[in-house]
Protein backbone atom coordinates (compact mmCIF):
# COMPACT_ATOMS: atom_id res chain seq x y z
CA UNK A 1 0.00 0.00 0.00
CA UNK A 2 1.28 3.38 -1.47
CA UNK A 3 0.69 6.91 0.42
CA UNK A 4 -0.90 7.77 -2.08
CA UNK A 5 -3.20 4.98 -1.92
CA UNK A 6 -3.34 4.65 1.48
CA UNK A 7 -6.09 6.91 2.50
CA UNK A 8 -8.56 5.34 -0.62
CA UNK A 9 -7.85 2.18 0.92
CA UNK A 10 -8.46 2.59 4.60
CA UNK A 11 -11.67 4.29 3.26
CA UNK A 12 -13.08 1.41 2.36
CA UNK A 13 -11.43 -0.77 5.07
CA UNK A 14 -13.52 1.06 7.24
CA UNK A 15 -16.68 0.82 5.52
CA UNK A 16 -16.62 -2.96 4.85
CA UNK A 17 -14.90 -3.80 8.70
CA UNK A 18 -17.64 -0.89 10.27
CA UNK A 19 -20.69 -2.08 8.19
CA UNK A 20 -23.80 -3.09 10.28
CA UNK A 21 -24.37 -6.67 10.37
CA UNK A 22 -27.36 -8.55 11.14
CA UNK A 23 -27.55 -8.27 15.00
CA UNK A 24 -27.52 -12.34 16.32
CA UNK A 25 -31.56 -13.29 16.76
CA UNK A 26 -30.76 -14.83 20.25
CA UNK A 27 -29.00 -11.62 21.94
CA UNK A 28 -32.37 -10.01 20.46
CA UNK A 29 -34.37 -12.21 22.11
CA UNK A 30 -32.57 -11.97 25.75
CA UNK A 31 -32.54 -8.29 25.26
CA UNK A 32 -36.43 -8.39 24.63
CA UNK A 33 -36.97 -10.95 26.89
CA UNK A 34 -34.93 -9.29 29.52
CA UNK A 35 -37.12 -6.17 29.04
CA UNK A 36 -40.50 -7.81 28.99
CA UNK A 37 -40.33 -7.71 32.80
CA UNK A 38 -42.04 -5.30 35.14
CA UNK A 39 -40.89 -2.25 34.19
CA UNK A 40 -39.55 0.61 36.54
CA UNK A 41 -41.59 3.91 37.12
CA UNK A 42 -41.34 6.65 34.67
CA UNK A 43 -40.06 10.05 35.46
CA UNK A 44 -42.48 12.50 35.37
CA UNK A 45 -41.54 15.88 35.24
CA UNK A 46 -42.37 18.86 37.70
CA UNK A 47 -43.82 21.09 34.47
CA UNK A 48 -46.67 18.04 33.86
CA UNK A 49 -47.53 17.60 37.68
CA UNK A 50 -50.58 20.09 37.88
CA UNK A 51 -51.86 18.22 34.63
CA UNK A 52 -51.52 15.30 36.43
CA UNK A 53 -53.03 16.46 39.58
CA UNK A 54 -56.18 18.01 37.42
CA UNK A 55 -56.55 14.73 35.56
CA UNK A 56 -59.52 12.96 36.58
CA UNK A 57 -59.12 9.64 34.40
CA UNK A 58 -56.56 8.39 36.83
CA UNK A 59 -58.56 5.02 37.02
CA UNK A 60 -55.75 2.74 39.28
CA UNK A 61 -55.99 5.19 42.06
CA UNK A 62 -59.73 5.93 42.17
CA UNK A 63 -60.45 3.37 45.09
CA UNK A 64 -57.96 4.81 47.04
CA UNK A 65 -59.50 8.59 46.80
CA UNK A 66 -62.89 6.56 47.24
CA UNK A 67 -61.83 5.48 50.47
CA UNK A 68 -60.11 9.03 51.36
CA UNK A 69 -63.47 10.49 50.99
CA UNK A 70 -64.93 7.91 52.71
CA UNK A 71 -62.61 8.72 55.79
CA UNK A 72 -63.59 12.65 55.40
CA UNK A 73 -67.50 11.78 55.61
CA UNK A 74 -66.78 9.30 58.85
CA UNK A 75 -64.82 12.12 60.30
CA UNK A 76 -67.19 14.99 60.06
CA UNK A 77 -69.77 12.94 61.26
CA UNK A 78 -67.75 11.74 64.19
CA UNK A 79 -67.09 15.50 64.93
CA UNK A 80 -70.89 16.28 64.78
CA UNK A 81 -72.48 13.58 66.69
CA UNK A 82 -70.04 14.38 69.58
CA UNK A 83 -68.41 11.11 69.80
CA UNK A 84 -65.23 12.11 70.46
CA UNK A 85 -66.06 14.04 73.66
CA UNK A 86 -65.93 11.50 76.04
CA UNK A 87 -62.54 11.17 75.33
CA UNK A 88 -61.79 14.31 75.78
CA UNK A 89 -62.77 14.56 79.49
CA UNK A 90 -60.58 11.53 80.40
CA UNK A 91 -57.20 13.29 80.29
CA UNK A 92 -59.14 16.44 81.79
CA UNK A 93 -56.85 16.36 85.21
CA UNK A 94 -53.95 15.94 83.60
CA UNK A 95 -54.89 19.21 82.02
CA UNK A 96 -54.79 20.81 84.98
CA UNK A 97 -51.91 20.03 86.10
CA UNK A 98 -50.22 21.09 83.38
CA UNK A 99 -51.80 24.84 83.55
CA UNK A 100 -50.79 24.97 86.68
CA UNK A 101 -47.38 24.33 86.49
CA UNK A 102 -46.99 26.58 83.44
CA UNK A 103 -47.99 29.80 85.34
CA UNK A 104 -45.37 28.43 87.69
CA UNK A 105 -43.18 28.13 85.22
CA UNK A 106 -44.00 31.74 83.83
CA UNK A 107 -43.68 33.39 87.00
CA UNK A 108 -41.01 31.88 89.33
CA UNK A 109 -37.92 34.15 90.13
CA UNK A 110 -35.04 33.51 88.59
CA UNK A 111 -32.58 30.88 90.72
CA UNK A 112 -29.50 32.49 90.27
CA UNK A 113 -30.29 36.09 90.32
CA UNK A 114 -33.86 36.31 92.16
CA UNK A 115 -34.76 38.20 89.14
CA UNK A 116 -38.70 38.13 88.72
CA UNK A 117 -39.95 38.19 84.81
CA UNK B 1 -53.37 4.46 13.47
CA UNK B 2 -49.65 6.05 13.21
CA UNK B 3 -47.37 4.14 14.18
CA UNK B 4 -44.24 6.10 13.52
CA UNK B 5 -41.35 6.40 16.47
CA UNK B 6 -42.87 9.58 17.52
CA UNK B 7 -46.48 8.59 17.84
CA UNK B 8 -45.15 5.45 19.89
CA UNK B 9 -43.09 7.51 22.09
CA UNK B 10 -46.34 10.07 22.83
CA UNK B 11 -48.04 6.80 23.90
CA UNK B 12 -44.85 5.67 25.69
CA UNK B 13 -44.79 9.07 27.85
CA UNK B 14 -48.52 8.24 28.37
CA UNK B 15 -47.15 4.67 29.91
CA UNK B 16 -48.68 2.90 27.44
CA UNK B 17 -46.27 -0.63 27.77
CA UNK B 18 -47.65 -2.07 24.44
CA UNK B 19 -46.28 0.85 22.82
CA UNK B 20 -42.98 0.56 24.29
CA UNK B 21 -42.63 -3.19 23.93
CA UNK B 22 -43.43 -2.28 19.69
CA UNK B 23 -40.68 0.50 19.70
CA UNK B 24 -38.10 -1.93 21.65
CA UNK B 25 -38.66 -4.67 19.00
CA UNK B 26 -37.97 -2.07 16.17
CA UNK B 27 -34.68 -0.76 17.66
CA UNK B 28 -33.29 -3.16 19.57
CA UNK B 29 -31.70 -5.49 16.90
CA UNK B 30 -29.82 -2.22 15.20
CA UNK B 31 -28.75 -0.64 18.58
CA UNK B 32 -27.36 -3.83 19.50
CA UNK B 33 -24.92 -4.04 16.18
CA UNK B 34 -24.13 -0.07 16.97
CA UNK B 35 -22.97 -1.05 20.95
CA UNK B 36 -21.58 -4.74 19.60
CA UNK B 37 -19.14 -2.07 16.88
CA UNK B 38 -18.32 0.29 19.18
CA UNK B 39 -17.89 -1.92 22.29
CA UNK B 40 -16.62 -5.34 20.38
CA UNK B 41 -18.01 -7.48 22.75
CA UNK B 42 -21.77 -8.70 22.79
CA UNK B 43 -22.38 -9.32 26.25
CA UNK B 44 -21.28 -5.54 27.32
CA UNK B 45 -23.55 -4.49 23.75
CA UNK B 46 -26.65 -6.49 25.69
CA UNK B 47 -26.26 -4.95 28.52
CA UNK B 48 -25.64 -1.18 27.46
CA UNK B 49 -28.65 -1.32 24.64
CA UNK B 50 -31.25 -3.10 27.73
CA UNK B 51 -29.94 -0.03 30.37
CA UNK B 52 -30.64 1.93 26.83
CA UNK B 53 -34.17 0.87 26.55
CA UNK B 54 -34.77 1.60 30.08
CA UNK B 55 -33.80 4.83 30.03
CA UNK B 56 -36.34 5.52 26.58
CA UNK B 57 -38.95 3.79 29.62
CA UNK B 58 -38.01 6.05 32.84
CA UNK B 59 -37.62 9.36 30.50
CA UNK B 60 -40.50 9.03 27.98
CA UNK B 61 -42.30 11.30 29.81
CA UNK B 62 -39.72 13.97 29.37
CA UNK B 63 -38.61 13.11 25.92
CA UNK B 64 -39.88 16.55 23.64
CA UNK B 65 -39.52 15.62 19.51
CA UNK B 66 -36.81 18.06 18.90
CA UNK B 67 -35.14 15.46 17.37
CA UNK B 68 -35.71 12.01 15.74
CA UNK B 69 -36.48 9.42 18.01
CA UNK B 70 -33.86 7.00 16.15
CA UNK B 71 -31.09 10.03 16.70
CA UNK B 72 -32.02 10.42 20.90
CA UNK B 73 -31.52 6.53 21.27
CA UNK B 74 -28.30 5.94 18.88
CA UNK B 75 -27.50 8.79 21.25
CA UNK B 76 -27.90 7.24 24.75
CA UNK B 77 -26.39 3.93 23.71
CA UNK B 78 -23.59 5.39 22.02
CA UNK B 79 -22.96 7.24 25.91
CA UNK B 80 -23.49 4.61 27.53
CA UNK B 81 -21.05 2.58 25.70
CA UNK B 82 -18.15 5.44 25.87
CA UNK B 83 -19.24 5.13 29.87
CA UNK B 84 -18.61 1.03 29.87
CA UNK B 85 -15.50 2.02 27.75
CA UNK B 86 -14.00 4.27 30.13
CA UNK B 87 -14.47 1.57 33.31
CA UNK B 88 -13.81 -1.25 31.10
CA UNK B 89 -10.27 -2.17 29.52
CA UNK B 90 -11.05 -2.59 25.31
CA UNK B 91 -11.75 -6.26 24.39
CA UNK B 92 -10.95 -6.82 20.46
CA UNK B 93 -13.83 -7.32 18.13
CA UNK B 94 -14.93 -10.57 18.08
CA UNK B 95 -15.51 -10.41 14.27
CA UNK B 96 -12.50 -9.01 13.19
CA UNK B 97 -11.43 -11.88 11.47
CA UNK B 98 -12.70 -13.01 7.83
CA UNK B 99 -14.56 -10.59 6.17
CA UNK B 100 -15.45 -11.88 3.07
CA UNK B 101 -15.75 -9.66 0.10
CA UNK B 102 -16.33 -10.93 -3.64
CA UNK B 103 -13.14 -10.25 -5.85
CA UNK B 104 -12.18 -11.56 -8.67
CA UNK B 105 -8.39 -12.48 -8.06
CA UNK B 106 -7.28 -15.18 -5.01
CA UNK B 107 -4.48 -13.21 -4.29
CA UNK B 108 -5.95 -9.54 -3.96
CA UNK B 109 -8.62 -11.39 -1.63
CA UNK B 110 -6.66 -12.65 0.48
CA UNK B 111 -4.82 -9.41 1.12
CA UNK B 112 -7.92 -7.30 1.24
CA UNK B 113 -8.89 -9.93 3.78
CA UNK B 114 -5.62 -9.81 6.30
CA UNK B 115 -6.12 -5.86 5.95
CA UNK B 116 -9.52 -5.36 6.95
CA UNK B 117 -8.59 -7.35 9.87
CA UNK B 118 -5.78 -5.37 10.60
CA UNK B 119 -7.81 -2.33 10.21
CA UNK B 120 -10.33 -3.52 12.76
CA UNK B 121 -7.90 -4.65 15.19
CA UNK B 122 -6.41 -1.07 15.15
CA UNK B 123 -9.68 0.40 15.61
CA UNK B 124 -10.43 -2.10 18.55
CA UNK B 125 -7.58 0.32 19.95
CA UNK B 126 -8.77 3.43 19.07
CA UNK B 127 -10.19 5.86 21.92
CA UNK B 128 -13.62 5.63 22.99
CA UNK B 129 -14.57 8.64 21.12
CA UNK B 130 -12.50 8.42 17.78
CA UNK B 131 -13.88 4.61 17.51
CA UNK B 132 -17.52 5.95 17.76
CA UNK B 133 -17.04 8.58 15.65
CA UNK B 134 -15.28 6.19 12.94
CA UNK B 135 -18.59 3.68 13.88
CA UNK B 136 -21.08 5.96 13.23
CA UNK B 137 -19.50 7.55 9.92
CA UNK B 138 -18.65 4.47 7.85
CA UNK B 139 -20.66 1.67 9.73
CA UNK B 140 -23.94 3.79 9.65
CA UNK B 141 -23.00 6.22 6.88
CA UNK B 142 -24.20 9.08 8.98
CA UNK B 143 -23.26 12.62 8.57
CA UNK B 144 -20.74 14.77 10.40
CA UNK B 145 -23.44 16.62 11.50
CA UNK B 146 -25.40 13.86 13.03
CA UNK B 147 -22.51 12.65 14.75
CA UNK B 148 -21.67 15.89 15.93
CA UNK B 149 -25.56 15.79 17.27
CA UNK B 150 -25.17 12.12 18.85
CA UNK B 151 -21.80 12.95 20.49
CA UNK B 152 -23.07 16.04 21.83
CA UNK B 153 -20.29 18.14 20.09
CA UNK B 154 -19.52 20.52 17.27
CA UNK B 155 -19.21 19.48 13.13
CA UNK B 156 -15.62 20.51 13.25
CA UNK B 157 -14.62 18.64 16.50
CA UNK B 158 -16.19 15.35 15.18
CA UNK B 159 -14.19 16.22 11.77
CA UNK B 160 -11.18 16.45 14.21
CA UNK B 161 -12.24 12.97 15.73
CA UNK B 162 -11.78 11.52 12.76
CA UNK B 163 -8.80 13.13 11.27
CA UNK B 164 -7.15 11.69 14.30
CA UNK B 165 -8.40 8.48 14.45
CA UNK B 166 -6.78 8.13 11.02
CA UNK B 167 -3.78 9.15 11.99
CA UNK B 168 -3.82 6.30 14.99
CA UNK B 169 -4.83 4.00 12.65
CA UNK B 170 -2.38 4.85 10.23
CA UNK B 171 0.24 4.37 12.72
CA UNK B 172 -1.00 1.74 14.13
CA UNK B 173 -0.43 -0.15 10.64
CA UNK B 174 2.82 1.53 10.10
CA UNK B 175 4.04 -0.56 13.58
CA UNK B 176 2.08 -3.59 12.53
CA UNK B 177 3.87 -3.87 9.02
CA UNK B 178 7.25 -3.13 10.22
CA UNK B 179 7.11 -5.81 12.91
CA UNK B 180 5.64 -8.41 10.10
CA UNK B 181 8.27 -7.49 7.98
Amino acid sequence: MTNQQFPEQLDAALKRTMQAQPADPAAVDRVLARLGGPLPRQKIPLWRLPAVLLDWQFAPAWPRVAALAACAVLGFYVGIAGLDRRFDHLDGRFTAAANADLGSIVFEPETLTGARP
Amino acid sequence: MDDSDEALMARVARGDEAAYRNLSRRHVPAMLGLARRILGNAADAEDAVQEAMLRVWTHAPRWQPLAAFRTWLTRIVVNLCLDRKRRAPWVELEAAGEIVDPAPDAAEQAEQSERDRLVAKATAELPARQRAAIVLTYGDGMSNAQVAEILDTTVSAVETLLVRAKQNLRRALDSTGEEDG
